[in-house]
């Protein structure tokens, strides 16, 4: 293979100048471990990524929603006009879709799909819009048919925190991703036990239980990404 | 030992190999990119590469972005194979029943 930057840095190997690095096996359980290592690393790094989409996220669910909450929540004391608030909430939400689409594109970098997985990318993408667009027509709709502010409040952060989390349950199932459906299933369950907490705390709920799993998640995860790559690479090179 | 595929039974060209074995089937990735994954200096990836695509475990596909040539890489039929045998091998040789 000649690769465009193919210069003979190979000699870089300590050992033996006309050995290419790294072409000496190990005893078989050093071997399995490397190929272990390995895979977690790429799998690790190719979705390295998603640690900050997720501390994204988890930032912009819980200022937004206390935002929100702050409406009427800390009376007397504080009130936030609405328009603040909701244009905050609005404009949070709107950068954390533009840091997620910037991200996942450039993750994407060097990797070329089947054609298999592109179509599941666009479908299971376009999902996400259809479904968000549904409910808010659904909740006009309703509104339409009489349902007071009160309960509106109530119905749209639960409606669209109820089917982000039935995506990332989906997610989980098309990408084996086990973090995916755990934190799907959490949020089901926020979003269904939100209300219960009735306005103005739900929104209170929704930014500690939803906003703050996020940001805990995305620390978990990242700490386990370091640990992963620090070990792939020491495991090269140890064992050389 | 003597069951183990000596292309594959190398450090550098077993994870080369279990990192294209990552993508799906007909997926593949480009010679940066992996070189950055892998960590490795491009001369000894390229290296190894070769051994791997004088075997037809690996495929090398040229093409261009506007100008620049770009390099994609991915595992062939036998290539897959041979790194889940050689799997298989390693775990029977430690005494995992596979």
């Amino acid at each position: 293979m000649n690769s465009p930057d193919h210069g003979d840095r190979a000699s870089g190997s300590t050992t033996n100048a006309n050995i290419p690095e790294g072409d000496e096996p190990l005893d078989p359980a050093a071997m399995l471990d490397l190929l272990q290592v390995q895979q977690r690393s790429v799998t690790t790094q190719m979705g390295s990524f998603v640690g900050v989409i997720t501390a994204t996220w988890g930032v912009a669910w819980l200022v937004g929603f206390l935002l929100l909450w702050l409406i009427d929540g800390a009376r007397p004391g504080f009130a936030l006009p609405l328009p603040i608030a909701a244009w905050g909430f609005g404009i949070l939400i709107a950068i954390a879709i533009v840091i997620s689409i910037v991200l996942g594109v450039r993750n994407s970098r060097g990797v070329k799909s089947s054609p298999a997985s592109v179509f599941t990318g666009a479908v299971y993408g376009s999902t996400w819009s259809v479904s968000m667009i549904a409910l808010y027509v659904f909740g006009a709709g309703l509104l339409v048919n009489g349902m007071p502010p009160s309960v509106a409040s109530i119905y749209f952060p639960s409606a669209f925190v109820l089917m982000t989390g039935v995506l990332f349950m989906v997610s989980g199932a098309i990408w084996h991703a086990i973090p995916a459906l755990v934190s799907g299933i959490w949020l089901v369950v926020v979003a269904v036990v939100a209300p219960f907490f009735q306005y103005p705390n739900h929104y209170l709920f929704l930014a500690l239980a939803g906003g703050g799993a996020f940001i805990a998640l995305a620390i978990g995860s990242e700490i386990y990404a370091r640990r992963v790559r620090r070990s792939a690479r020491s495991g090269a090179r140890d064992h050389g | 030992m003597a069951d183990l595929d000596p292309v594959i039974h190398a450090q550098a060209r077993l994870r080369i190999t279990a990192a294209l074995a990552t993508l799906e089937s007909g997926e593949s990735i480009s010679f940066p990119r992996l070189q950055e994954i892998l960590d490795m200096t491009a001369g000894n990836l390229s290296t190894h590469l070769s051994k791997l695509e004088a075997a037809s475990y690996v495929l090398v596909t040229k093409t261009h972005q506007g100008k620049t040539p770009v390099t994609y890489l991915e595992l062939t039929r036998s290539g897959r194979r041979a790194f889940e045998d050689y799997t298989e091998s390693l775990r029977a040789l430690l005494g995992e029943v596979s």
